[in-house]
């Protein structure tokens, strides 16, 4: 029996010997594909676990932090944002099942201590046994985020307020959103329930409306018609429109008609303050499509905007062929209805062109990033993104902008406190289709001091109730946009 | 006049002591890993281990002087690193296998107490094909099993649960044993003629077939795959050598592949354990979870593991049970996970090496079978956890957390103790005295005979 003993100690080496083959196809072979395989969450756990810095408001106010986690929790660290909602648009969430967004994510590496700057300098705290994380300042005013949100007053729609001269977001909030507390539970069954909740909820919770979707304009789009006309020389402060209440276009047999079907015209100021649709129809379709396509290219239409945050949607106005192919249209998207669609952001980075004499800066909500002994990482620096107009076309549209306040459809309501100027341009966008009931977004741009400017501002309603539909921008935007300008003057 | 023994116990005690010191050594770097502080109770942890394994050292060096050396040092360091991945991955289990690994240790005591002559067992064969076949339909009397996991395996008397099965598997080999030192002449030379052929009598196989395919059966019964895949390769190996006829083998492997195939269409189970195994991708968020867990762990392991304590083996599904050689996979890396395959290699090696030298058949066999329960059960196990054989939940023999297996297994090694004693009797390597036992027993006989007045 002792060969048959020997030969079956030979068949449980083979054996072993394939366990220990297998063992290194999967330890050695096949570990990078295993690591990086997108179901495999040992890696995010380790992150999840790792203690992470604050994001703090440009006035010093903590809107992210991390706190120890209660006894019994999964995870070491519990994120959680003092503020509640009010940053959500800016800061995103952080959670363990559904990734991150916002800043959490786009700074990501800075907040966990993981650049290589951060890796060489935290070799130290090694031994100290100090955590290498960063810390995120963002260019948001808490006083001003706090009245966007208090002025929006949960109705659907978004507040944004940059500098025009750098491009930095003072504010941003969108109306629906939700409370990032919650959304960062560790809690599985929680967490799942309460995404499904926002993912289905009626307004898209989940997107901030600000950057991440696009609105038909109205007649705020009409700046960008007119800066186009004016630098292309087709208009001047002598050009006279003559009065009339529709305009029938190349191509078609339905005319265009001014707002409420109103008998509009005169010179460039009185029909942009008064917002007559018809002359801006004409100049669209007198530019032609190729240059009105090029002067959206301009704007930055068609691009996503360049702003520091995650998934940014781009505005849209359309392309040469379909245009030549439907100039109606192309009229029509002269005043912002039709087919054009524009991020509310990009809406106020037009007005913030306008205010920074023709110059299109690139939007940031991070001013600076920083180590753990507060050192800085790296600081935003101001960038234009485009020059979709010149110096002097600015000026003109400044003035007609300032008209708009002063006796035209935003007159009702954007005096500001102190006698401080401001310059703007209103929109209501038609939704419904004749004969459907009235649905329309309202829209405001501004910017103030109109001489000086130190602020641009959007305020975009969407329409989906009466309410909003029975006002036009100046008289429902215009209070919002009046309310947070001044509070942020008075920083 | 010094014995070969003597030097063997030397051994013996030096290589316990060094598993003892290697899992206290790992017991601090989990704690290490996990919580950043040395466990405040190391000392009195480290001198409990060392009682434990010294014990063991002692009752061997007082029961069976001449035993072999490695098996039970490895058997400890296994159950060592068992309990380090237990006790890492929850602290209650931690405790209850410190209790079963003292039953573990007494049983293992008490087998040698009470098994003195490893021969002396073959005369029970009829018991323990009783006993056997009596464990295995146990989980089926209603009231008394119960199913977990899937299969229907458990008893429940009183406060404890066991699984009978891992107790059967010792009985059914002592009774295949038994029953092929005795037929395998009249197997092996058949004196049926069949044609051309000349086959055993069916009188000789039958008993054989029978407590095979009893088991078998009821082990499928009970949807215990693994059980079952045990003891078909039980049966075969023991057959095969027993009757030293290939055909045997061969007809055992047409067999087994007979039977796989229609395990496989007749069984929805089977089927699925089959095509995870192809595929656990396939089936990620359903059954296939376990083994994608488990390839993820040992992937984050890679080869050096990411240390005690600080992996995540949390993550897969029954991590302290069947998987708990991802467990180790992951935190101990290729080297740990190797050093475990060597391990139970040396355990084969010793089992097999203890059959060689046993004299008579019976425990020459007996040696052979409990040797390959503890080899293939380890292969299985670890083999479905890395997806070299489809996956059927067994225990990984000592390291897994139970303590039916940990008890059975002590047993078992007690047994292959005891047949290596007292082939080294035989062969003058140790004294071949009483024991101490055996002292202890004549002095209470002769007292008795002394008080009962009885002269010779």
């Amino acid at each position: 029996m002792n060969r048959r003993i020997g030969k079956l100690a030979l068949a449980f080496f083979a054996l072993y010997v394939v366990l220990f083959a297998q063992l290194n196809l999967i330890q050695v072979g096949r570990k990078s594909t295993l690591d990086d395989d997108t179901r495999n969450t040992r890696q995010t756990v380790k992150n999840f676990n790792d203690p992470r810095g604050d994001i703090v408001t440009s006035d010093g106010v903590v809107i992210a932090t991390s706190i120890a986690s209660e006894p019994g929790d999964d995870f070491d660290w519990q994120r959680t944002y003092p503020e509640g909602d009010t940053y959500t648009s800016v800061t995103g969430y952080f959670t363990f099942a559904y990734g991150a967004t916002g800043v959490e994510k786009v700074e990501n590496d800075v907040l966990a201590g993981r650049t290589a700057a951060q890796q060489i300098s935290g070799i130290g705290a090694l031994f100290s046994g100090r955590d290498v994380t960063g810390d995120v300042e963002v260019t948001i005013d808490s006083r001003i985020q706090e009245v966007a949100k208090t002025a929006l007053a949960g109705r659907e729609g978004t507040v944004v307020v940059l500098e025009p001269a750098t491009g930095a977001v003072k504010a941003m909030y969108s109306w629906p959103t939700y409370e990032t507390n919650v959304v960062a539970t560790h809690d599985a069954d929680e967490a799942e329930a309460v995404f499904g909740y926002l993912d289905a909820a009626p307004g898209k919770p989940l997107l901030v409306n600000a950057y991440q979707e696009r609105y038909m304009p109205g007649s705020t789009f009409k700046i960008i018609t007119t800066a186009t006309a004016l630098d292309a020389g087709l208009v001047d402060d002598t050009t006279i429109w003559s009065e009339e209440s529709e305009f029938l276009p190349p191509q078609t047999i339905d005319p265009i008609q001014n707002y409420g079907g109103k008998v509009c015209g005169g010179d460039l100021v009185e029909v942009f303050r008064r917002s007559c649709n018809t002359p801006f129809a004409r100049m669209a379709i007198d530019l032609g499509p190729d240059a009105m396509v090029d002067a959206a290219e301009r704007f930055g239409i068609g691009a996503k905007i360049p702003i520091d945050l995650p998934a940014p949607a781009a505005s849209e106005f359309g392309d040469v062929d379909y245009f030549e192919q439907n100039l109606p249209l192309l009229g029509i998207g002269g005043f912002g209805q039709g087919n054009t669609t524009m991020v509310p952001l990009h809406m106020a980075m037009v007005a913030a062109s306008v205010a920074n004499g023709g110059v299109m800066m690139k939007p940031h909500v991070v001013a600076a990033t920083f180590d753990q002994d507060g050192r800085v990482l790296r600081r935003t620096a101001p960038t234009a993104w485009r020059t979709p107009m010149s110096p002097a076309t600015a000026d003109r549209l400044t003035n007609l902008m300032v008209e708009v306040v002063n006796s035209g459809t935003a007159s009702c309501c954007l005096r500001l406190s102190n006698g401080v100027q401001a310059a703007a341009k209103t929109g209501t966008a038609q939704l419904n289709m004749a004969g459907e009931p009235e649905r329309s977004h309202a829209w405001i741009v501004a910017f103030a001091p109109a001489q000086a400017p130190r602020y641009a501002i959007v305020v975009m309603l969407k329409g989906t109730n009466a309410e909003i539909s029975e006002g036009t921008g100046g008289t429902l935007a215009g209070p919002i946009a009046s309310r947070v300008l001044d509070v942020a003057l008075s920083r | 006049m010094s014995f070969v023994a003597d030097r063997r116990r030397a051994t013996e005690l030096r290589l316990v002591i060094f598993a003892g010191l290697i899992t206290a050594g790992a017991y601090t770097l989990a704690s290490l890993g996990k919580n950043s502080v040395i466990p405040p109770r190391i000392l009195p942890f480290l001198a409990v281990l060392l009682l434990v394994l010294v014990s063991a050292h002692i009752a061997v060096r007082l029961l069976a002087p001449g035993a072999d050396s490695t098996l039970l040092p490895v058997a400890a360091l296994l159950n060592g690193l068992g309990y380090v991945m237990i006790a890492r991955l929850s602290e209650r289990l931690a405790g209850l296998q410190t209790t079963w690994t003292f039953v573990g240790v007494i049983a293992f005591t008490a087998t040698l107490i009470v098994v003195r002559r490893v021969n002396d067992l073959a005369r029970f064969k009829w018991s323990f094909f009783v006993v056997g076949a009596g464990l295995l339909l146990l989980p089926m009397v209603p009231g008394l099993g119960f199913s977990s996991g899937g299969a229907r395996i458990w008893v429940n008397i009183g406060p404890v649960n066991f699984q009978p099965g891992e107790f059967a598997k010792i009985a059914l080999a002592l009774f295949f044993a038994a029953y092929l030192a005795e037929s395998r002449e009249l197997i092996r030379n058949g004196t049926w003629r069949v044609g051309r052929f000349l086959l055993p009598e069916p009188r000789d196989l039958l008993p054989l077939l029978g407590a095979w395919g009893f088991s078998v059966v009821l082990m499928v019964g009970q949807k215990d795959l693994g059980s079952s895949l045990l003891f078909f390769t039980l049966f075969i190996v023991m057959v095969w050598i027993a009757t030293e006829k290939a055909a045997f083998m061969s007809i055992g492997l047409g067999l087994f592949a007979l039977s796989a195939t229609t395990a496989y269409f007749v069984f929805d189970h089977v089927q699925t354990r089959v095509s995870i195994w192809l595929d656990p991708w396939q089936s990620y968020r359903g059954r296939g979870y376990q083994i994608a867990q488990s390839m993820f762990a040992l992937g984050s392991g890679g080869v050096g593991g990411t240390g005690l304590g600080l992996g995540d083996p949390t993550r897969i599904p029954e991590a302290k049970n069947d998987f708990i050689f991802a467990a180790i996979g992951e935190e101990l890396g290729l080297f740990g996970a190797s050093a475990l395959l060597i391990a139970f290699l040396l355990i084969i090696g010793a089992g097999l090496r203890t059959a060689i030298r046993a004299k008579r058949d019976f425990a020459k066999l007996l040696a052979i079978g409990l040797t390959t329960i503890v080899g293939m059960q380890a292969f299985i196990i670890i083999g479905g956890v890395i997806r070299v054989v489809p996956l059927t939940g067994i225990t990984l023999p000592f390291v897994s957390y139970g303590g039916s297996s940990l008890v059975a297994n002590y047993v078992l090694l007690a047994l292959l103790l005891r047949i290596s004693d007292n082939t080294a009797k035989r062969l003058g390597e140790a004294p071949d005295q009483m024991s101490a036992v055996e002292r202890f027993e004549a002095a209470r006989a002769r007292r008795r005979i002394a008080r009962s007045g009885v002269t010779e």
